[in-house]
């Protein structure tokens, strides 16, 4: 009983220091990057007020954002920033002021803003560029990654010795992110839990995949994926207003994303999303377009695009009804997952049909294999060209590869690989260079698109 | 596909031969109740001619062999069942794992398991609801609707599933109402349910309203947008379209097809002088574009025309 009248009166003694002992348990992470502005996102153990403190210096962070409300799932919006620009950045329920001797040496000051009792560690992030001009730009493709096993860790880890010091200006999921379910634990332990520090420090980008819309409805913007994410509705990324998360564009530099949800979302030829895409492809003065959803146009690997059943007919819808618009809007690039290989086509056109209709005399456009080092980098005008030809990359093995033996057979594709591994984008002005690295840190396959 | 339906956008599924792999009828889709919730295919059921597969299915011994991504997830519900078979709530998942994937026989059989061992499951009747209409059993779709949102009268989704179920039945009313209701209660709904709600409303300036009533929520949507211009323009609301294309153009960084459309109402109003000023703006935002986009074949061809569209007209010879 006395034992009990002790527990009884620590727990009341200890109750407000604990409650004021809120942790971080998601993030932070960033989302809808523009020059200008940025979302931080992250989850608390316990609610309290959502402030981000951040400065152009570590020790300095001396600019506050907030958001209302005392809440356990904070999101703020930060604005009126600097295009191009490095901010460091710390979350927490007050502002965390500067240190109390500016004239420290820089590497005490460091240590004080990051040590301070109570406070977030500090991260940084860098802004995109201005829209327009050209950057190099570095951008990490997951295709399907969520398995939270080791093969995800595996590509992880390879990508992360791969770019080394260079930091990963965006990245991108390509659906099934968090497996089975997309559940919240899911995400917590295929995606929180498995790329921190990439998440606080580059901006996210995603499309919904089969196993995501199993926990998430795109028609009413609710479940777990819309509720994990923050993507822009309004077009304050770039790109035309779609008003809904489930598909939507952003720039990035000379660079323009269209992000589909083959998944979820109306995929009819006269549909609001295939309004969208006609009007957002007729507006963009980017210098590249790269396209992304999770259903891919081809593919002889997990799945069959051949096969009118598989995954519903999504596959097919893509391929018949979106990829011709695409083309027509000049798509340089289609990236794609679902399928647990790795498929990467040559550069090519017109093909809307099963893969025996697939005539390489009619729909390769270029023949060599696109590599610089190889038979030549595959060669477009700069100036927008309907029809010119694209590179359709299946890259869905970055949680798993196939366990079972798959054909990879289809015609389309220079390269069928069924290994796991993540895809790497490099954009500098007029030249994009593509690389799959495998989890075993090889690199398997490269190519070169390059506009003059 | 005529009648109601059609009229606010239900149509025969566009998808390029989508057939389930449980499949041997005729599918519809219903475009605008896209997804999960209206992913609403509808295939005629001989379910009682098949108990017998029905029952090999509910045991989970015939696995979708066609998606082999959800023979996991069915093998440890499966599991799960084996142990608990009295769960209802086992059923349910196991019956929304197969409709997911639109395996309609097992996932009516895995329902009426749930609903044997807990009729009142939350969840189970608007599943329920949303099977019946994937297999054009709308009265009876109507009825578990109704029962769902009588045990939860803030269920968004059975009300958004009740629609296509009132529409079916010819009463756009009562799937307006539903769709009013469905909509105060989603915080961000997608732009699909707003042109959904515009096609129910029977009045053009209703329907416009609503679009309007829309876009002051969740902002200027293109969709919402083109689609009042388009009543706009076939009601003859010139000045008003103008208003809406004029936004279009300034939402977007490539005005001239918005302004070459502009030229083109006024011409078919008879503004010819304003038509050939807006045919000229295009000209002019082609001119300004950067020399890569504005030497692209497609920008060389509107220009092309363009230019002879704004020229000004010979006189009458008459």
């Amino acid at each position: 009983m006395k034992l009990a009248r002790l527990v009884l009166l620590i727990s009341l003694l200890a109750g407000p220091s604990l409650q004021a002992a809120t942790t971080v348990v998601r993030g932070p992470y960033l989302q809808s990057a523009t020059p200008t502005s940025m979302v931080v996102r992250w989850r608390t153990d316990n609610t309290e007020a959502s402030v981000v403190s951040y400065g152009t210096e570590r020790n300095q962070l001396t600019s506050t954002a907030k958001s209302e409300g005392i809440v356990t799932e904070h999101i703020v919006h930060l604005a009126n920033l600097q295009p191009n620009t490095r901010y460091f950045y710390a979350v927490g329920p007050v502002p965390l002021m500067p240190p109390a001797n500016p004239n420290a040496p820089v590497a005490a000051k460091k240590a004080e803003a990051e040590d301070a009792p109570g406070r977030a560690a500090v991260s940084s992030f860098t802004t995109p560029p201005p829209v327009g001009p050209a950057k190099p730009s570095r951008i990490w493709v997951l295709g399907d990654p969520g398995t939270k096993n080791a093969v995800q860790k595996a590509v992880r880890d390879v990508y992360y010795k791969f770019t080394a010091t260079r930091a990963t200006d965006l990245w991108v999921m390509l659906g099934d992110n968090a497996y089975p379910d997309g559940t919240d634990a899911d995400y917590q332990r295929a995606v929180f839990d498995i790329y921190p520090e990439t998440l606080r420090t580059s901006p996210l980008w995603s499309v919904l995949g089969n196993h995501d819309g199993k926990s998430a409805n795109s028609l009413t913007q609710s479940g777990v994926y819309y509720e994990v994410f923050t993507f822009p509705t309004q077009g304050q990324a770039g790109g035309v207003m779609s008003g809904t998360e489930a598909y939507y564009a952003f720039d990035y530099a000379n660079i323009h994303f269209v992000c589909l949800d083959s998944h979820d979302s109306d995929r009819s030829a006269n549909g609001a999303m295939m309004q969208w895409l006609k009007a957002d492809l007729a507006a963009t003065q980017r210098d590249w377009i790269i396209a992304f959803f999770h259903h891919p146009t081809y593919t002889k690997g997990t799945h069959d695009s051949d096969k009118d059943n598989d995954s519903a007919g999504r596959m097919n819808d893509m391929r018949a009804i979106f990829l011709p618009v695409l083309e027509q809007g000049g798509v340089d690039l289609i990236l794609t997952g679902h399928s647990h290989v790795y498929e990467r086509s040559w550069l090519i056109d017109g093909h809307y049909g099963k893969s025996d209709t697939f005539v390489a005399a009619k729909h390769v456009k270029q023949k060599q294999d696109g590599r610089a080092d190889g038979e030549g980098a595959y060669r477009k005008p700069r100036r927008r060209t309907p029809n010119f030809g694209e590179i359709s990359v299946v890259t869905g093995s970055a949680g798993h590869a196939s366990a079972k033996p798959v054909p990879l057979n289809h015609p389309a594709f220079y390269l069928s690989l069924n290994e796991a591994g993540s895809s790497v984008i490099d954009v500098d002005g007029a030249k994009l260079e593509f690389t799959f690295l495998n989890d075993k840190g090889e690199k398997r396959d490269w190519f070169t698109i390059v506009k003059e | 596909m005529v009648g109601p339906a059609a009229e606010i956008g239900l149509s025969p599924c566009p998808a390029v031969g989508a057939k389930s792999a449980a499949s041997c009828g005729t599918f519809i889709h219903f475009p605008r109740l896209a997804g999960s919730l209206g992913s609403v295919r509808c295939f005629i059921l001989p379910w009682r001619a098949c108990r017998q597969a029905i029952t090999a299915l509910l045991l989970g011994t015939a696995a979708l062999r066609a998606h082999p991504e959800i023979e996991a997830a069915l093998t440890r519900l499966n599991s799960a069942i084996a142990a608990a078979p009295e769960n209802a709530e086992l059923y349910l998942t196991r019956g929304d794992l197969y409709a997911k994937h639109d395996a309609w026989i097992p996932a009516e059989a895995n329902y009426l398991r749930a609903a044997e061992l807990a009729p009142l499951l939350p969840g189970l009747a608007r599943a329920r609801g949303a099977l019946a209409l994937s297999t054009q059993d709308f009265h009876g779709a109507m009825a578990h609707l109704n029962q769902a949102l009588e045990l939860s009268p803030t269920d968004a989704e059975a009300m958004i599933l009740r629609v296509g179920a009132w529409v079916a039945l010819g009463n756009r009313s009562g799937g307006l109402a539903d769709l009013e209701a469905a909509l105060k209660l989603l915080p961000s709904p997608g732009p699909e349910l707003f042109l959904t709600r515009a096609a129910l409303h029977v009045s053009p300036a209703d329907a416009i309203a609503s679009l309007d009533a829309a876009m002051a929520r969740i902002g200027l949507a293109h969709t919402l947008q083109l689609r009042a211009l388009e009543l706009e323009e076939a009601h003859g609301h010139v000045d008003a379209a103008l208003r809406r294309l004029d936004t279009l153009a300034r939402q977007s960084e490539r005005r001239e097809t918005w302004l070459k459309r502009r030229g083109d109402l006024l011409t078919r109003a008879g503004r010819h002088a304003q038509a050939r000023t807006a045919y000229a703006d295009a000209l002019a935002a082609i001119e300004s574009l950067p020399d890569w986009l504005r030497d692209s074949p497609d920008s060389v061809a509107l220009a092309a025309e363009l230019a002879r569209l704004a020229a000004p007209q010979p006189p009458s010879s008459s």
